[in-house]
Order: structure tokens, then C-alpha cells, then sequence
């Protein structure tokens, strides 16, 4: 390269590259241009068309809930809400600041809900509800001072009878994450109201309203440019419970009255005042299972949940001292039946041909079974007494020699208690269309040994003995019921042996009255209750009317129809007595089954009868006086 | 002249594409954007003239005084004469209107490394060479201060097509390419990037990462491109455009409304008005009386071929997103002037052909 290397030389081919170049880069721009425009133009036309569409959904009223005679429970009501529009809203401190001192509201939380997640970004925000009239009036005047703000109505729960019924019906609250999983595919979204508990939660499918969907086409700032379609929301269809809002009050009043006239007496045993911290009262119609009242005792207040409960009236309700009273005891406490299952024990003993109606058992005060004698409730001794007889004064003793001689029996006879006592539908759900129901227990020998394998710390003996069938006979051991199931197995008796599933709606109406679906009796078995059934109800009846009955103190003057029952007091260790009463009414043709259990409160004669006889003038037509404690009979 | 007809064509084709743009941003004066690009294109067609009408052999002879005038505006735009608009300290407001003296820039450093490269004979040994790539360097570095990356990339391009021109050695060409890749390299490598800079680069080698707002822009973008079709939305009528999908739309993505409304069959007219103009340069090149002549067409050449391929490259995901402005087509006045200025600046080669 000695020669400089002169332009001329070589340019027509420095020319000719520069030109190649220059041609392969147009070629490039040439084939991506047809690749997008013709390739993936079909792909791009669908984005775009989803792009530019934003569908708003509306949240449609849910139906109401109405008791058996068509009364509303649950309505809805619209409150006046102060709803901001992001796009909207100059949010800067000073109208931040203003906004917040009109509503009264600290401008950190007026911050905080204006931001909240769970609202769209296409609809207004409400900050703020049940605004006074002042504050309405106020922003339409001053509009322009609060762009982006309004006053809009919003329509939410409502529980006009207060409290009433608050554990049948449960309460409704935000979807969650969980819920939200669970019910894909059915158009819920963050932020959508949905029944948390109660009637609210089974029923939701009913309940629950179509939600309206309005499709808007909108720009690339979210902002409006016209509405392509819109479907408004159509409200949910009303329930229609079995529930009868008379019986329910009426039901809660007299639990209520109880405990705290039980707090006010003396336990003799342990010298202080009954505790009474909690109760349940079940009301059913044993003719179709429908149940009339469901009263849980402490209760609760759904409205508190309408627009998110607040922290401390949540942290109340958790408090171990308020004795959660958001558990529905009815359906989930599970209670030692005591007396009352010697029910059970009698249909088992007569289908199992151990006993006769006429058997006699001398009653000295106590029965020694193997090396351990089993004693009376307060020593009593009753003589020589009959099944009937038995039934009415509550002889523990003529009770476990039947429970012995099913010990001795077992090989013709098997475990015929427990098998009986499933039978009548105890443990197991009842199946109730509610959530949050225990299963209850009937042990039997192999369950004992189940549960000594699991946990051999907790159930230190694997063995059935005499003894627990001793036990077992007059509904103490392991055994444990829930209100509901104790009602109905009773129901089942009371009928003539048909055991329905507890129903708590009764059909699905329109708003106008229109039936939507009737929601049927329905019926889980039928059991053979032929052999010795009036024998039974006899004592049953005896227990009330007679004077050497259990309940017989608790029902002195009633003068209602005649009621039939059977008293209980269970013994759990370390706490005073749960006292228990079951009654049907009228005795011959029974309409009502009312079961009271009610958690250290003493006898069975002496606490819940007195609630259930309240209950039971009411039902009678009778005004009802006030809950009097009875003397203290097992 | 057909050169003439060809940018007019596109100019006016820009005009209305900055109308569809920008109607719907301003209801209050739709044609607001439309109007003020008519006056630019107005103003540029007298720009053409002026640049036309001195001989360019005057230009290469007070080059030196060309390239001090531009190195004085570049130092004044970043001082605190120039104002700040968008983050780039680029812009001298006077008025309503504001001069980006770097696009002027590009044209007045055509000017002076055609006369260099000329005064050299096609001669570039390496010490010229040097002197040369130190000559661009002062009003490159003066505009990354600013800083503006893309029209740094446009002065790259002006260069290399140049040198390829003026007789650069082959092996000097390559180290060039080398330095240039290791000057890439390096900028992401330290840090010399602002995240914004490095996030719109990378933009198009990530078109799913749509978290990021480049990322979104360019799907925007390639979105209104490919929802044109073969025969477009119609004018007026892209839905991705009138509702403003596509960010600086009127400006560096005007590109998209012509792809979305006029379909592949408008946008490949587009690219070969543009091609048939490059080949009229490449031509008025080829055709020059003298080397001067010959680097100044080819400097215009590269300019608005780089710049066509970055910016139509980019709207399409192909090619990083940088704030370079589509010829003829964008919105904007200095540009414009400057554009036309460059094909005034071929007129003049080209009518002095024989002279």
C-alpha cells in the first residue's frame, strides 16, 4: 500500500456497498411490515377489540329472607354514600383535606378507602355511607369545589327485627380469596358481597342476584367514550324460612330469661351461683322437620358485618369472657344428653326384646354391675317401678340394669343402644341446610378402641367394659348430642318414627310472591317405633304431669295442651351440670318439639324445663309469663 | 425534482397522518398539531431553497466557521439558555415554539465532514482519520449532555456512511465496528444509562415483559401496526390511534397511524416513496461534480436511511425504541426545517453538476 488510495478507484464499489446495505435494510423493514400486517393481523385485530372494551360489573340486590307467614327477616335498604371517581378527583392534600373534614372522616382513612384494591377502577369508590342529608345537599352545591365526588345511593342489609334469628341467618361480608377459588366459574369477583354464615351462606345460589354488566368502550387513559351494551342487575329471589318470627322471639326470650334467672340461683353441689354462660333452644315441627325457632344463646348482631365489621366489635365477639357468640351451639355445641337419651335406651331395650313395657326393676337406690356399684341422682330410691314409671321419675337404676343386661346380651343383640341411637339420627349431621354442624358422638367399642389407637394420651382406655354400657344407658360417657340432633330424634319419636332432615327454608319466592322452587320435607329413614311406643309416652307425659315427674315442678299451672318430656342433667367433669329438657307437644298429636340444653345451669327439671313450659304457653296461645326456676329434680 | 415531489408527497402524507394523531387529544382546536406542521413543512420548503441556492462549494470552503456556529449552540443549549422539556435540556424556547438546534446539527456536520474528507482527496490515513472521528466527537459529547441519545446514534450513522465513502481503510472501518460494539458494551455495562434509557432499549428484546412501560408502548405500538391489515382502518378510523393506545403518536410513532389506517398497502407506499427518494440521493451522489458533492449526498443519505430504518424499525419491535424522528413524517419543526435543509443541500450538489 505504498500508492495513496484515491476515492475515484474504488468508489463505484464503496457506492455499490453502501447501496446494498441500504437495499437489505428496506428489505427487512418490507418483511416485518408484511409479517405484522398480514401474519399476525388476525391475533391483533382480537387484542385490540379487548384493548379498547372494559365490562363494569354491578352487583345486583340480594333477595330477602321471610319468615314461614311471608314477613321480612332480612331486607335490604339503600343508604346515602359519598363515592369518588379516580379518574376524576383532583387528588391533591388541600381537596383531600376538605373532602375528609366535610365527612368527618381522619384524611389518612379517606387515603385508604379511596385506594382500596377491591373497588374497580371504572366505577366510583364509596368513602363513606349512611351520610347525613346536610352532606348531600352540601356537595350538590359545591360541586365544582369536589370534582370526581358524589352522592350516591348504594343499597346494603338491613335487619329490621335487630338481632333476632342472627345464627339461622348468618350475615354477609366480602368474598375471599378462598371463596373466591372455590366458586370459579360462576362470575364472583374481588370485592362482591357473599353469605358468610347462616341462611345467607346455604342459600347464596338463590340469594344472590345477577349481577348487571355494562360493556364500555373506553381510551387508553380509562377514560368513558360510550356504553356498547348494558344488562342491569336483577335482584337475588327471596327465601322464605320454616321459621315463624313469633316462635323465634319468643324462643330467645325465654332462653335468655332462663340463664339469667339460672345465674341468679345457688349450686348447691358447688356453693356458688350456676355460671350459665351459654345455651340453645331448638323449636321443630316433627310432622315435616320444619324448624319453627333456633335460638343460640349469646348472640349476635348481623348488621354489625353490613360494609366490613369493624376490628374491636370483631375482637368482642372473640373475646373467651363473651363466650363466642358467634358459634351457633343448636348446630355445633355438642352436649352430654344425660336422661334424655334414656329415650334410646328404652326403644332399644323393646326392639331388642330385653324389655317389656310391663318389666319391672326393684329400684333400691343403686346397682352394683361387676365390682362397681352405679347410684341414683341424689341417692333416691323409687321402689319397684315399670318402664313407664321409670320414664317419669327418671330411675337411673332401672336404666342401667338395662344397659347391663345389653353388655350380657351383646352377642344376640350386638350394640344395640348405639345402633338405635343412629337410628334416631344421633351421631351424625343432621344434615340441616346451615354450616358449621358437629357430627355428636354414640361410642360403641370399636370407636373407644379408634380413638385409643389415635391418641393414647387422650383416651388412656382402649377397652369397653359393663360399666360403660351402664353408662351409655342414660346418656353419660362419651356420648354427646347437639340440640338439633336431640330435637329431632325426639321428632322422630313423636311422629311415629319418621326422621326428617331439619329444614330451615321452606321455598324461593319472587320478590312479588311468585314460587320460584319449593324446598320439600325430606326424609332420611323410617324406624320401627311399633313395639312399646305408648308405654314410653306415657312416662314421657308422666314426667310432666305426674307429681312424682321430673318436670312436673316446672309445669305446675300450665294449662296449655298436654305436653309430654323428658328432663336431663348431665355431669361434665370439672364444670357444673348441663341441664337438658325435651318436650312434644300436644302429647297425642304432636305439632311441636321443643328442646332446651343450657350449659351449667343445674338440674334439667329445674332450669331448662321452665324455658321450654315459657315456650310452650306461647305456642299454646297463652300470654307467657316469666321463666320461674323449679325445684331441683334430675 | 422528483426528489422535490417525492419528500413534498411524504410531507404532505405526514401533515394529515399528524391530524389523525392529534385530533382527538386537543377538542378544543383539533387541528392545532395539523396546522403548525403545515407551517413547518411551509418553512422548510424555504429552508430548501436557502440551502440550495449558495453554491456548496462556499459551504465546504467556511466549514470551519459552520462547524464553530453549531459547536456554539450546542454549548449554549445545555447551558441555562436552553430550557428543559421531558428530562433532555435540548430545546431554546422562543414564543410558542421551541428550536432543537441538534437537528440542525446533523446538517451542518454533513457540511463539514464532506469538506474534511474532500480536502483529503479520499485519502484517510489513520491520523486523519482520528482527527476526523475527533472533529464529530465534540458535538457528539456536547449532545449526550443534553442528553439525546438517538440523535448521537444519527451522527454515528452519518459518519460511517461518510467514511465508507471517503476512502477510509478497510481495517480502520472494522476497528471501528469493533469500537462501536465495545462502546455499546460498555455503556450498559457501567451504568451510563439512565434506568428510563435502558429500559426503552430493551424494550423490544422483552415484548412480553409487559409490566414495564416500554414494553407496553411498543405492544401499543406493533398492536396498531398489525391491526392495519392489508388495506388499513381507513383514514380517520384507527380505533388503536383515536383512542390514543400508542404514546407520542403525532411525534416518534407516527408511523403507526399510517400502518393502522392506511394498512400495508399505505405503509409499503411509504417505505418506497422513501426508498425511491434515497435512490435519488445515492444517485445525485454518484453523479456529483466533485467528492464535496459526493460525501455531502451521501451524509444526507445516511442520515435519513438510519433514521427511517431506527424509527420505522422501532415502531415494529425490531429495533430498539430511541426518540429519533421519522423523515418528513413526524411532528415537529426543527426537524422538518432540517430536513428539508438536507434535500436542499442535494438539489444544490445535484444542479451544480456540470458547473
Amino acid at each position: 500500500m505504498t500508492a495513496p488510495v484515491r476515492a475515484g478507484d474504488n468508489a463505484r464499489l464503496r457506492m455499490g456497498v453502501l447501496g446494498m446495505v441500504v437495499l437489505s435494510l428496506f428489505a427487512a423493514l418490507y418483511a416485518r411490515l408484511w409479517f405484522l400486517q398480514v401474519v399476525a393481523n388476525p391475533e391483533s385485530t382480537r387484542a385490540v377489540i379487548i384493548n379498547q372494551v372494559r365490562v363494569v360489573p354491578e352487583e345486583a340486590p340480594r333477595g330477602r329472607i321471610l319468615d314461614r307467614q311471608g314477613r321480612i327477616v332480612v331486607d335490604n335498604r339503600v343508604s346515602e354514600a359519598v363515592t369518588i371517581n379516580r379518574v376524576k378527583f383532583k387528588n391533591d392534600v388541600d381537596t383531600v383535606t376538605r373532602l375528609a373534614a366535610l365527612l368527618q372522616l381522619p384524611p389518612a382513612v379517606l387515603v385508604n378507602r379511596m385506594n382500596d384494591q377491591r373497588f374497580s377502577p371504572y366505577k366510583p369508590v364509596p368513602v363513606a355511607e349512611d351520610v347525613p342529608e346536610s352532606v348531600v345537599v352540601y356537595l350538590a352545591e359545591h360541586r365544582d369545589e369536589f370534582p370526581g365526588v358524589e352522592a350516591q345511593q348504594l343499597t346494603e342489609r338491613a335487619y329490621p327485627n335487630g338481632n333476632l334469628a342472627a345464627h339461622l341467618l348468618g350475615y354477609v361480608g366480602e368474598i375471599n380469596d378462598k371463596e373466591l377459588k372455590g366458586r370459579k366459574g360462576e362470575g364472583y369477583r374481588l370485592g362482591d358481597e357473599i353469605g358468610k354464615a347462616g341462611v345467607e351462606k346455604s342459600y347464596e345460589e338463590f340469594l344472590r342476584g345477577a349481577p348487571g354488566l355494562t360493556k364500555l368502550e373506553v381510551d387508553s387513559r380509562g377514560k368513558v367514550l360510550q356504553t356498547l351494551d348494558s344488562q342491569p342487575p336483577e335482584q337475588g329471589k327471596d327465601v322464605q324460612l320454616t321459621m315463624d318470627l313469633d316462635v323465634q322471639r319468643l324462643t330467645e326470650e325465654s332462653l335468655a330469661q332462663g340463664i339469667e334467672a339460672a345465674r341468679h340461683a345457688t349450686d348447691k353441689e358447688a356453693k356458688k351461683n350456676f355460671l350459665a354462660p351459654a345455651g340453645a333452644a331448638v323449636v321443630i315441627d316433627p310432622r315435616d322437620g320444619s324448624v319453627l325457632a333456633m335460638a343460640s344463646f349469646p348472640t349476635f348482631t348481623p348488621g354489625d358485618f353490613v360494609n366490613g365489621i369493624k376490628p374491636d366489635v370483631f375482637a368482642a365477639l372473640n373475646e373467651p369472657a363473651s363466650h363466642y357468640p358467634l358459634n351457633n351451639r343448636a348446630l355445633s355445641g355438642q352436649y352430654a344428653p344425660g336422661s334424655t337419651f334414656k329415650l334410646i335406651t328404652a326403644l332399644a331395650g323393646l326392639k331388642d326384646g330385653l324389655l317389656q313395657p310391663t318389666t319391672t326393676v326393684d329400684d333400691h337406690g343403686s346397682l352394683k354391675v361387676g365390682n362397681r356399684l352405679f347410684r341414683n341422682a341424689g341417692n333416691r330410691s323409687y321402689g319397684r317401678v315399670n318402664l313407664p314409671q321409670a320414664i317419669t321419675v327418671s330411675s337411673d337404676v332401672y336404666f342401667y340394669q338395662l344397659g347391663a343386661n345389653f353388655w350380657y346380651r351383646r352377642g344376640q343383640v350386638g350394640d344395640g343402644i348405639q345402633n338405635t341411637a343412629r337410628e334416631m339420627g344421633l351421631g351424625q349431621p343432621t344434615g340441616v341446610a346451615l354450616d358449621a354442624e358437629a357430627r355428636g358422638r354414640v361410642p360403641d367399642p370399636d370407636t373407644r378402641k379408634r380413638l385409643h389407637d389415635r391418641s393414647p394420651k387422650a383416651f388412656p382406655e382402649g377397652k369397653w367394659f359393663a360399666g360403660d354400657n351402664v353408662n351409655l344407658a342414660i346418656g353419660q360417657g362419651e356420648t354427646v348430642v347437639t340440640p338439633m340432633q336431640l330435637a329431632n330424634a325426639y321428632a322422630t319419636f313423636a311422629n311415629g318414627g319418621t326422621l326428617y332432615t331439619p329444614r330451615v327454608a321452606a321455598r324461593v319466592v319472587e320478590q312479588d310472591g311468585r314460587p320460584v322452587k319449593d324446598l320439600g320435607a325430606d326424609v332420611v329413614r323410617k324406624v320401627d317405633l311399633s313395639a312399646g311406643r305408648g308405654a314410653i309416652l306415657a312416662g314421657l307425659r308422666g314426667a310432666v304431669a305426674d307429681p312424682k315427674g321430673t318436670a312436673h315442678g316446672a309445669f305446675l299451672g300450665f294449662n296449655g295442651f298436654p305436653v309430654a318430656g323428658k328432663t336431663g342433667t348431665a355431669q361434665v367433669s370439672g364444670k357444673q351440670d348441663t341441664a337438658l329438657f325435651v318436650a312434644m307437644a300436644p302429647a297425642d298429636d304432636p305439632q311441636f318439639v321443643v328442646a332446651v340444653v343450657m350449659e351449667e345451669a343445674g338440674f334439667g327439671g329445674s332450669s331448662a324445663a321452665p324455658v321450654a313450659r315459657r315456650i310452650l304457653e306461647g305456642l299454646a296461645g297463652k300470654p307467657p309469663g316469666p321463666v320461674q326456676l323449679a325445684g331441683g329434680v334430675d | 425534482m422528483s426528489l422535490v415531489f417525492a419528500a413534498l408527497f411524504v410531507a404532505g402524507l405526514g401533515v394529515l397522518m399528524v391530524y389523525s394523531a392529534t385530533q382527538h387529544r386537543f377538542e378544543a382546536s383539533p387541528s392545532f398539531f395539523m396546522e403548525r406542521q403545515l407551517l413547518y413543512v411551509l418553512l422548510g420548503l424555504g429552508a430548501m431553497a436557502a440551502a440550495a441556492s449558495i453554491d456548496y462549494r462556499i459551504y465546504r470552503d467556511h466549514a470551519h466557521l459552520v462547524y464553530g456556529a453549531t459547536v456554539l449552540l450546542l454549548v449554549l443549549v445545555v447551558s441555562p439558555l436552553g430550557s428543559n422539556r421531558k428530562g433532555a435540556q435540548a430545546w431554546f424556547q422562543l414564543g410558542s415554539f421551541q428550536l432543537q438546534p441538534s437537528e440542525w446539527a446533523k446538517v451542518a456536520l454533513i457540511v463539514c465532514i464532506a469538506a474534511y474528507g474532500a480536502a483529503h482527496r479520499g485519502d484517510l490515513d489513520g491520523r486523519r482519520l482520528i482527527v476526523l472521528l475527533g472533529l464529530a466527537a465534540v458535538p457528539m459529547g456536547l449532545i449526550e449532555l443534553q442528553p439525546d441519545l438517538g440523535t448521537d446514534l444519527v451522527f454515528g450513522a452519518i459518519l460511517l456512511g461518510t467514511l465508507l465513502v471517503a476512502g477510509a481503510r478497510p481495517r480502520h472501518m472494522a476497528a471501528l465496528g469493533l469500537l462501536a460494539v465495545l462502546a455499546v458494551v460498555a455503556v450498559f455495562h457501567f451504568g451510563l444509562l439512565k434506568d428510563y434509557q435502558r429500559d426503552r432499549l430493551t424494550a423490544f428484546l422483552d415484548p412480553k415483559g409487559d409490566t414495564q412501560r416500554s414494553a407496553y408502548n411498543l405492544n401499543q405500538s406493533k398492536l396498531a401496526i398489525s391491526h392495519g391489515g392489508v388495506t388499513g382502518q381507513g383514514l380517520f378510523k384507527g380505533t388503536q390511534t383515536n383512542l390514543s393506545y400508542v404514546p407520542e403518536q403525532h411525534t416518534d410513532f407516527i408511523f403507526t397511524v399510517v400502518g393502522e389506517e392506511l394498512g400495508l398497502v399505505g405503509s409499503g407506499t411509504l417505505l418506497a416513496l422513501f426508498a425511491f427518494l434515497v435512490w435519488r440521493i445515492w444517485r445525485a451522489a454518484a453523479l456529483a461534480k466533485d467528492l464535496t458533492g459526493t460525501l455531502i449526498c451521501i451524509g444526507v443519505l445516511a442520515m435519513f436511511v438510519f433514521q427511517i430504518f431506527e424509527n420505522v424499525g422501532m415502531t415494529m419491535g425490531i429495533m430498539p425504541i430511541t426518540g429519533i424522528p421519522l423523515p418528513f413524517m413526524s411532528y415537529g419543526g426543527s426537524a422538518t426545517l432540517a430536513e428539508f435543509a438536507a434535500i436542499g443541500l442535494v438539489l444544490n450538489v445535484h444542479m451544480r453538476r456540470f458547473s
